[in-house]
């Protein structure tokens, strides 16, 4: 096998100078939340770190994460696809189909062991009738390339948490990469996409430091995924004033009011969406006056409808308004003292009626 | 005996010792100690640390669902349309409830400390035949029932239990949720990861304010229940319970605690 070319190596080839593959590093330091002083570790990584090989399997998803990844600004994802990694296998970006195709995914398997990353978007079937590749199992591809790999990643809410197809009532039984796999160590990326910049981010870290990024415990990435929406928003302002957006269409909305009682969910989800933005930087769905939904978070999908804030009955898939269920309970519990109170008093007095003709 | 006491049972000759109850079969080495007026006796039933948990906790309960409700649905807001710098309702609602759940957390332990070392009407033991049996004939005497429902000078068995479950219980999970979320920004914080646990039981963020807002509204429930039965009691027994909240003193007939202890 000949000697790999390190990511530096490629980048030259690939017509960068090294002024530019400088500020690439510097970039990619920041992204990946590290100090300036600390970028020096990072062109070092990519001076001597050869490119690491990618295999990326897709199950029951959308594509809409290999969408958003192909979108990052920073590092660029050429540069990622040219330089970081190689893309040994991937369903939506790779030239070869059918047969040859599956067979550079065994090549990899035979040639990297323990050398891959494992890139999985979608949910995995538990039923294997739902999603059958090359006519092989979704479940069986996946524990048989999951094994070899150095780490996995699960990028979007399907593979890290059971995403849309796992919907109540699952019916292909859809679960996370992770009720499959113990062993191997794995990294959810979740988000309906994730933020491109965090998904390169990741990989970006994996080669720089030749393992894992500090994971919170969910297994996310805590460089990413450590802040809620609601700490960072750029209409917090509003919220704690109490001036919040109550229709789309009314004054508020236009004055850029909290999204709060229309339902945003920015208080209960960890993601970076407030500090790094989309499409490099450029806004987030809170920004442009649409609510969060909460995408990156477990049971974001069954946790009631979108615009309504809502509270979950929990261990059900029921969603409730909290406030109108309790006051028809304190009201009929109320009703309900009231004519007990007419008994007692109805009974006492028949008693002590009764007593006196004792008497 | 029955719900009202009838004019016909006449008063006196007492008996030595009351019918053992689930009260007075408890700590039999703790004797109520009371001071006897004509037929009846004044009883020392809810010592200072009792009512001061009571009144804080009540007062604590309204003004946490007051604040709690808003911070829920913000269900008042500036009128005409202005800049952020003006008003700070929000924020002041969210003062307003956090300091007020340290206050209520604080209460509800010095209350748990209480349950040891308080005198015996402070104190539960469900773990008792004879508990359950009187729980089964409080439940007959709220439903008009015949029943056999011994005179209690302290909680009768049934209001015991549904403390513990709406209030203790419910008191330790609003205070779980509670301060998990209260720490939730500053995960990184010693404080923030002693309650790095409490997702493991009550789930994901969301999961966790459904908890916390709807056993909010079981407290409402219990307030409804609870008040209305206090005064049922007072007017049915007339021992005086309502007072007894401020005084902590009951007056009790004679036969309910037994001449033995008569001084």
């Amino acid at each position: 096998m000949k000697r790999q070319k390190t990511v530096y190596e490629a980048a030259i080839d690939h017509g960068f100078s090294r002024r530019d593959f400088l500020k690439m590093c510097t970039a990619l330091a920041a992204a990946l939340g590290l100090e300036f002083t600390q970028s020096e570790q990072v062109v070092k990584a990519m001076e001597t770190k050869t490119r690491v090989p990618v295999v990326w399997l897709q199950f029951q998803d959308c594509t809409g994460c290999s969408e958003s990844f192909i979108r990052s600004s920073q590092p660029k994802t050429e540069s990622v696809l040219l330089e970081m990694i190689s893309l040994e296998y991937s369903e939506v970006l790779s030239a070869p189909s059918g047969h040859q195709a599956e067979t550079s995914m065994k090549q990899v398997l035979k040639n990297y062991k323990g050398e891959y990353i494992l890139a999985v978007e979608g949910s995995i079937p538990d039923d294997d009738a739902f999603l059958t590749v090359g006519g092989q199992s979704a479940k069986a591809t996946f524990l048989e390339m999951a094994a070899g790999a150095k780490a996995i990643v699960a990028y979007g809410s399907c593979s890290s948490w059971g995403g849309i197809a796992a919907a109540h009532p699952n019916p292909t039984g859809a679960k996370p990469v992770t009720s499959f796999v113990k062993d191997t160590p794995t990294i959810l990326v979740p988000g309906c996409p994730p933020i491109a910049e965090v998904m390169t981010g990741v990989i970006a870290h994996i080669i720089t430091f030749g393992k894992l990024p500090e994971l919170d415990q969910f297994g996310r990435p805590k460089a990413f995924y450590r802040h809620r929406i609601h700490d960072k928003c750029n209409r917090r302002a509003y919220f704690d004033a109490g001036l919040f957006v109550e229709n789309f269409d009314d004054e508020g909305a236009k004055q850029g009011y909290c999204l709060y009682k229309v339902g945003c969910k920015g208080p209960t989800t960890y993601n970076s969406c407030a500090e790094m933005r989309w499409n490099g930087g450029v806004s987030y769905p809170i920004q442009s006056g649409n609510p969060c939904f909460g995408c990156s978070e477990k049971d974001f999908w069954d946790n009631g409808p979108f615009y309504t804030r809502r509270a979950k009955i929990p261990g059900t898939q029921t969603t409730i308004n909290p406030d109108n269920v309790g006051l028809a309970v304190v009201g009929l519990a109320a009703a309900g003292v009231t004519v007990h109170a007419a008994g007692t008093v109805i009974k006492k007095k028949l008693d002590d009626k009764r007593g006196e003709e004792h008497e | 005996m029955g719900a009202p006491k009838l004019p016909i049972q006449t008063p006196g000759p007492f008996p030595e010792i009351p019918a053992i109850n689930s009260e007075n079969s408890y700590h039999k080495d703790e004797p109520i100690i009371y001071t006897t007026m004509e037929n009846d006796v004044k009883v020392y039933v809810w010592e200072l640390p009792v009512r001061l948990y009571h009144w804080i906790n009540a007062a604590a309960i309204i003004l946490l669902m007051v604040t709690g409700i808003y911070i829920g649905k913000p269900f008042a807001g500036a009128g005409i349309p202005e800049e952020a710098y003006y008003s700070n309702l929000m924020g002041w609602a969210r003062y307003i409830h956090f300091f007020t759940a340290f206050v209520f957390t604080a209460a509800f332990l010095y209350r748990m400390y209480w349950c040891f070392v308080g005198n015996k009407f402070a104190k539960f033991n469900p773990f008792r035949w004879v508990f359950w049996k009187d729980t089964f004939h409080t439940i007959k005497f709220y439903l008009f029932l015949k029943n056999k429902k011994p005179h209690f000078v302290g909680h009768n068995p049934l209001a015991l239990l549904s403390y513990w479950i709406f209030n203790y219980l419910g008191s330790v999970i609003v205070i779980l949720t509670g301060f998990f979320m209260y720490f939730e920004p500053q995960k990184e914080t010693i404080w923030a990861k002693m309650f790095a646990w409490v997702p493991y039981i009550f789930g994901n963020s969301f999961t966790m304010r459904s908890w916390h807002h709807l056993t909010a509204w079981a407290f409402m429930l219990f307030i409804v229940l609870h008040v209305y039965l206090a005064f049922r009691d007072d007017y049915l027994e007339r021992c005086g319970s309502i007072s007894s909240l401020f005084t902590g003193y009951k007056t009790e007939p004679k036969k309910a605690v037994g001449e033995k202890h008569d001084k």
